[in-house]
């Protein structure tokens, strides 16, 4: 408790001791980001740990990184944000290259396709390419440690706004229209295949981000870091969060990253009770924590306080209709 | 060519171990459309009470087999009223099951990890997160040696098993009232209501001769490969039984059998040309089956299934 | 209406659960006491992988832990300061063990380190330890560049265990010298997707070309170590004809190995690491894996007193047997203990007392249940190897101990 008690009343304290903790929800926060765009757009894509992998290995090998035997990449020392750039357009080709014959797929089947992607990335390319440092992973001597922080943070902020905007732009328009009911929407003349590509891509290059800046807080990257596992906790992340709007993925993940050091005291039952927790979560909100109120476009409960307040100010209005 | 021999009758044996845990996954998708992630902790757990009741309580191996089937069917009916009923009567997407399922993946893990000696659990297990087997001559373990084949007894009772089996449950699906329930509530639960199948029974009676199955196949998995912890469901083969069950075909009883034998030899073709990394090479069949065949070897072509 | 409460009532019952447990636990976490002669306290640290696969070593190593603590404090404490010593799980993850190193230090004020458990962990614990300048002891560790050559300064970071790249050379040649008729081929074995056994399996492929070893690997196998039928890889070894099968892997991996291999009919020598020496394996692999070879820090039956002194106190404590990590663990918290006899710590100035405990650990020079213990000028073991071998009944026996040089 005492952890929970210094985070609220004792912040900076708490940040302190905390801050790789702090870095860690930062790029958490990311990863349910990238996620939040497929499932935003209705697709289950479970991709997004191996383009974070490709954006983790870029950034460490095009900065210097070493193998056991020596560097990764020769004579290569690019600067951390060209390395990190380098790494998301690679991830948004990959994703790209993929995306085409896999996102006709739906359901099940896209996330067990995706899955299966990330798998054989890992055991087919990384475990192989000596650039990579095989199973011995990549030793990332320029790691930054605690000053990678205020970036990620800064990375989240922008993109969670970034994001909140294209949800009103046309393109968000038209994932939640594919989400809602595809065949319909291409019935609308939404071009499907187009717009669900855009979100494929740009998740891939929001998961690239988020393994670049997290890839620099450590010294060194391994692949068991990049796992279904890995993959399965995002999605865990989005659906408690809710995918309704940008926030809930993001409060998911701060949520969830959290919990297990604050049932640290519950010592050997931590993983327990925190399974627990998260099949009451979703129990009593099996649409996530944020979601919208059925047949108005507001949310219901936990904004509901927020949309009081706002009601009371404005003048009574017909409500806007469900998009 | 006599290691050629013995490698494909390995990929026979673990492909039957595949087929068996798959069956389980593909008759609650099949069933409700969701993908039960706890399956496999169904797998580790049916194992571990097996091995429990030979090696801790002393328990004849053919009477601790069914006890440790009945486990499974037990905890099918826990799945079904902790992590899917609530869901299903809220009207629930499929992936909050999807995610309830795996919170009761962890705890099952979680629990059985921390039981070691002197802990609540100990009667059950005692070993933490180690790896253990059960003990020698109380298991039935003889091995034939024929014409330099390697031929252990429990393997080939497996693949017995796994096909007597098969035929059985698609005997039961196809030709019996039982079946035609299932196959009535898994094309539309609504109009099976109507019909006055109840529904409820239906797929509660699923889980748990999914969950017994999945149990079975630990147990097997435990004797033939000497291998027991925590760990064996999530690690060894959650994700090989969604590449079987794709691989044949969702929802398709041969498909998951042909899927699982496929899977098996596949790996087993694989060590023999490359030495290494069977891993990637399921991952890829599985991809490039998506993509060519997303229905599988046998599945029926569906439209949408979300 | 049926519908809601009945799902209140499995969420309510879920929080219950999780209160109780709480309420359980929680009162056994406060481990801080006053009561020393000075009134001064000796806080250490320790980072252990208590759940996840790591809990193979990590409960061993948190008891011993705990014993040397008991004993120190029973016997006047550090100079008359009371030792605490808080051992935090890192749930097997480098990211956790990397937040918890941090925390212990900056919030918990320790004045070093143990730990942590697994090789992954220590690479993303240690340069945090090392960045905020407190010492940290790895107990288990036993990869590469863990130590000496680190992609960072590492002045901060010592090791008493025994790395692969010191006992995997240490235990070949030894059966080399020994065997008739020599062994001239091997295959080896070892899953790729684990630092700790590529390291080992490096440590093997360079040991075998040394012309006094001379043995020819005919293949070597990699697998997953989440590959469900090891069978079929050791089938592929076996069908070479070897003297010898090397196994670096942790876990379960080298008794399912051997069991496997006696079953196709291998008669030949089982030759690892690290991965060989838990009592844990070689119950599992029992009488496959008789006569199996490693070299270890530590031997139940070393003739050492201190060791004696240790596995009776380990024993009448918790029941069992001490393991190698148990007497590592143990060992370290001797190592911090006199380091901070003679370091002559201030428990004022934290910062200047974690550079003093540094110094004076350089030149440790004491009595172990591994036997005389020194470090080396890169901070590495310099310590008696125990080549031992698996007794088929889940213990080992002596083969022989090799003096340090």
């Amino acid at each position: 408790m005492a952890f929970l008690t210094q985070l609220l009343f004792h912040p900076f304290t708490w940040y302190h001791a905390h801050q790789l903790l702090a870095g860690q929800i930062g790029v958490d926060g990311l990863l349910a980001l990238s996620i939040w765009l497929t499932l935003y757009s209705g697709q289950l894509t479970l991709a997004n740990a191996g383009f974070m992998a490709i954006g983790a290995y870029s950034s460490v090998i095009l900065t210097g990184g070493t193998t056991s035997t020596g560097p990764a990449a020769a004579g290569v020392h690019l600067p951390l944000a060209v390395a990190m750039l380098v790494g998301i357009a690679l991830a948004a080709l990959v994703a790209f290259v993929i995306g085409l014959p896999v996102l006709r797929l739906k359901g099940v089947f896209l996330a067990i396709a995706t899955l299966g992607f990330g798998e054989a990335l890992r055991y087919g390319l990384i475990l192989n390419l000596g650039i990579t440092g095989k199973g011995q992973g990549l030793n990332n001597p320029h790691a930054t440690l605690t000053s990678g922080i205020t970036p990620i943070w800064l990375a989240l902020v922008v993109l969670a706004f970034l994001a909140w905007r294209l949800t009103g732009t046309k393109t968000g328009h038209a994932w939640a229209a594919i989400r809602e009911d595809q065949l319909a929407a291409a019935a609308q003349g939404i071009d499907v295949a187009r717009y669900k590509m855009v979100a494929f891509v740009l998740g891939a290059m929001v998961a690239a981000l988020a393994g670049g800046l997290g890839a620099h807080l450590s010294f060194l990257i391994d692949s068991n870091d990049y796992t279904f596992t890995q993959a399965i906790a995002m999605l865990i992340w989005a659906v408690v969060g809710g995918i309704a709007f940008v926030i809930g993925p993001i409060v998911g993940a701060v949520l969830l990253t959290i919990l297990p050091e604050v049932l640290r005291f519950t010592q050997d039952y931590r993983q327990v009770i925190n399974g627990i927790i998260l099949i009451a979560i979703v129990l009593f909100r099996p649409d996530g924590l944020f979601t919208r109120r059925k047949g108005t476009g507001n949310p219901s409960r936990l904004l509901r306080g927020w949309a009081f307040i706002r009601r009371s100010w404005a003048s009574r209005r017909p409500q806007p209709a469900p998009p | 060519m006599r290691n050629t021999i013995q490698q494909l009758l390995n990929g026979i044996f673990i492909g039957s171990i595949y087929a068996l845990f798959g069956l389980g996954y593909t008759l609650v998708f099949g069933l409700l459309d969701v993908l039960n992630l706890a399956h496999s902790e169904v797998f580790m757990l049916g194992a571990v009470v097996t091995y429990s009741l030979v090696a801790l309580h002393h328990v004849p191996f053919l009477l601790a087999v069914p006890l440790g089937i009945v486990a499974g069917g037990l905890l099918g009916l826990v799945i079904e009223f902790v992590a899917l009923r609530p869901l299903r009567r809220r009207g629930a997407p499929p992936i909050a099951a999807l995610i309830s399922t795996i919170g009761l993946a962890l705890i099952l893990v979680a629990l059985i990890e921390q039981a070691k000696r002197g802990s609540a659990l100990a009667w059950l297990w005692r070993d933490g997160a180690n790896d253990v087997q059960f003990p020698a001559g109380k298991v039935p373990d003889r091995i034939w040696h024929l014409a330099g084949l390697t031929l252990p007894v429990d393997k080939l009772a497996i693949v017995v098993i796994t096909v007597a089996l098969m035929a059985v449950l698609a005997y039961v699906m196809a030709k019996t009232p039982a079946g035609r329930a299932v196959r009535a509530v898994a094309e539309n639960p609504r109009a099976a209501q109507l019909l006055g199948v109840n529904v409820d029974r239906v797929i509660t009676i699923t889980l748990v001769v999914s969950s017994a199955l999945a149990a079975l196949a630990g147990i097997l998995f435990a004797l033939a490969l000497n291998d027991i912890s925590p760990y064996i469901g999530r690690d060894q083969v959650e994700l090989r039984g969604l590449a079987v069950i794709v691989l044949g075909g969702m929802g398709s009883i041969p498909g998951t059998f042909i899927g699982g034998f496929t899977l098996g030899l596949l790996e087993s073709v694989t060590i023999l040309t490359l030495g290494t990394d069977v891993r990637a090479v399921g991952f890829v069949a599985l991809f490039v089956m998506l993509i060519l065949r997303p229905s599988g070897l046998l599945g029926r072509q569906t439209s949408e299934r979300v | 209406m049926r519908t809601t409460s009945r799902i209140r009532w499995w969420g309510t019952a879920g929080i219950a659960v999780a209160v109780i447990s709480v309420a359980a636990c929680g009162s056994s976490s406060k481990t801080s006491s006053s009561n020393s002669n000075k009134g001064k306290t000796l806080k250490l640290g320790a980072v252990f992988s208590l759940t996840g696969a790591g809990g193979v070593y990590g409960p061993q190593q948190q008891q011993a832990v705990k014993l040397a603590e008991e004993t120190t404090n029973a016997s006047g404490g550090v100079d008359g300061a009371n030792l605490s010593i808080q051992v935090v799980d890192d749930a097997s993850n480098q990211t956790q063990a990397a937040q918890q190193t941090q925390t212990l230090i900056q919030q918990n004020q320790v004045t070093a380190l143990l730990g942590p458990t697994l090789s992954n962990s220590a690479v993303a614990a240690h340069p945090i330890a090392d960045n905020l300048k407190t010492p940290m002891l790895a107990v288990s560790t036993t990869g590469l560049n863990i130590v000496g050559t680190c992609p960072y300064p590492c002045t901060y970071i010592f090791r008493d265990s025994l790395g692969e790249a010191t006992a995997i050379p240490t235990n070949i040649k030894t059966y080399v010298a020994s065997a008739n008729p020599k062994p001239k081929t091997g295959v080896l074995l070892y899953p790729n997707d684990d630092k700790f056994s590529v390291d080992g399996a490096t440590a093997v492929k360079q040991t075998v070309t040394d012309p006094a070893v001379g043995i020819q690997l005919l293949d070597t196998i990699q697998f997953s170590k989440s590959d469900a039928d090891l069978t079929q890889f050791v089938n592929q070894g076996v069908s070479k004809h070897p003297d010898v099968i090397f196994i670096t892997s942790l876990g379960g991996i080298p008794a399912k190995i051997m069991t496997a291999a006696r079953q196709q009919g291998f008669t030949g020598q089982f030759l690892g690491g690290n991965g060989f020496n838990s009592a844990a394996v070689s119950k599992q692999a029992a009488n496959f894996g008789k006569g199996a070879q490693s070299a270890s820090a530590w031997y139940l039956g070393n003739d050492f007193a201190s060791n004696a002194e240790f596995v009776k106190a380990f024993k009448a404590k918790y029941g069992t047997d001490p393991d190698q990590f148990a007497a590592q663990a143990y060992t370290g918290v001797l190592i911090l203990v006199d380091a901070a006899k003679r370091a002559k710590l201030t428990y004022t100035d934290l910062p200047g007392d974690r550079q003093k405990l540094r110094t004076a650990m350089e030149s440790t020079n004491i009595q172990t249940p591994l036997g005389p213990f020194q470090f080396t000028s890169t901070h590495d073991v310099h310590q008696t190897i125990w080549v031992i071998a698996m007794d088929g009944q889940g213990g080992f026996t002596l083969v022989t101990s090799v003096k340090p040089s």
